[in-house]
């Protein structure tokens, strides 16, 4: 179900608003069920246990800093080093929720910091998505706080339980990344971004994250380049929008 | 089954992740964004979006490039669901062809 076709099936029930949450979720689940069984897999080949694995991807829940943790594992951890890169990997998240924020103000901070734990690529991108169709089409207020939760929810539920799967399997699983599901990420990213598309000039600064991201990734190693593509295209964004 | 040096690490990489997560609303709740700001702030998400997935846009394998022509194509057309169906079989059948 594509979130148009979602935003017009909701009702005002609160339960259809969660329920709405998970299916517009499910698309993403097929990326992410591979990705999660292949951390669990890597993770005790890295020699943590499945009962600490699943305590990493159920209190950190960014599974880019957690692939980037256990690459880095040593026994023992070399601590300040993967903290330092689960913190740069992760740093997106400061933007994702600078974006959101303008949504939240109206709901409650006993509310908000709880569901803030949950933000991750998916729910954010979902939620903000959906948070803008709403407000577009003139619903208020425009951020549904079951919906988010309702795609949050299925991520992380999916999530800590198929890591955790894959760390009980270990080894006997193969190389699950060469049937394609990896491909679901690209997927649903750029359906997400076309639903952000307002012109040309307003997607320049994609472009520039697009081109700097990918020579980061080619050059430096480790996780540097979503942070390079993300903060070049703002910087792009801010020069251009005094060109207007 | 729990070591305490792993045991520390977690903790501490899940208290970082979390600051990450609430430091964006927490420093512009309350502040009215300029117009420039704004259309910063516009351009976010793509930018944050696009950046995870560049690594994809220079594999070296000609079939996961095939298959994100594909998908670009098909995200300008479909709805997610399709997108994401097509996206799959595509590079899981051109991995499989083209190797």
């Amino acid at each position: 179900m594509s979130i148009s076709q979602a935003v017009e099936a909701a009702g005002d029930g609160s339960g259809s608003e969660f329920r709405r949450g998970v299916a517009s979720c499910a698309p993403v689940l097929f990326g992410t069920i591979p990705y999660a069984l292949v951390l669990g897999a890597q993770a005790t080949q890295r020699g943590l246990s499945p009962v600490e694995l699943s305590m990493m991807t159920g209190l950190n829940f960014a599974g880019g800093s957690e692939f980037a943790a256990i690459q880095l594992w040593t026994s023992p951890p070399h601590i300040l080093l993967i903290v330092a890169i689960t913190f740069l990997v992760n740093s997106r998240h400061l933007l994702m929720g600078a974006a959101l924020a303008p949504f939240l103000r109206d709901l409650p901070r006993g509310k908000v910091f709880p569901a803030l734990f949950f933000l991750c690529d998916e729910s954010w991108a979902l939620g903000l998505a959906d948070a803008k169709r709403r407000a577009a089409a003139g619903i208020t207020p425009a951020f549904s706080p079951r919906y988010y939760m309702g795609a949050a929810l299925a991520m992380y539920l999916t999530w800590v339980a198929f890591t955790t799967l894959g760390a009980l399997l270990g080894p006997m699983l193969g190389h699950v990344e060469t049937y394609g599901f990896d491909m679901a990420f690209p997927a649903v990213f750029l359906v997400l971004m076309r639903g952000m598309w307002k012109n040309v000039a307003a997607a320049r600064p994609w472009l520039v994250s697009l081109v700097v991201a990918a020579l980061a990734y080619l050059l430096v190693p480790g996780a540097w380049y979503v942070a390079a593509g993300a903060v070049s295209g703002l910087l792009a964004a801010w020069l251009m929008a005094g060109d207007a | 089954m729990i070591g305490m040096a792993t045991l520390l690490t977690i903790v501490l990489m899940a208290g970082v992740t979390y600051l990450t997560r609430i430091g964006g609303y927490v420093v512009l709740r309350n502040r009215v964004l300029s117009a420039r700001a704004t259309v910063v702030m516009e351009a976010a998400p793509g930018c944050v979006l696009i950046s995870v997935i560049a690594p994809a846009f220079v594999s070296r394998n000609p079939a996961d490039l095939l298959a994100l022509a594909i998908i670009f194509v098909a995200a300008t057309r479909l709805s997610m669901l399709p997108t994401v169906l097509t996206g799959v079989a595509s590079a899981g059948l051109l991995r499989h062809l083209i190797g």
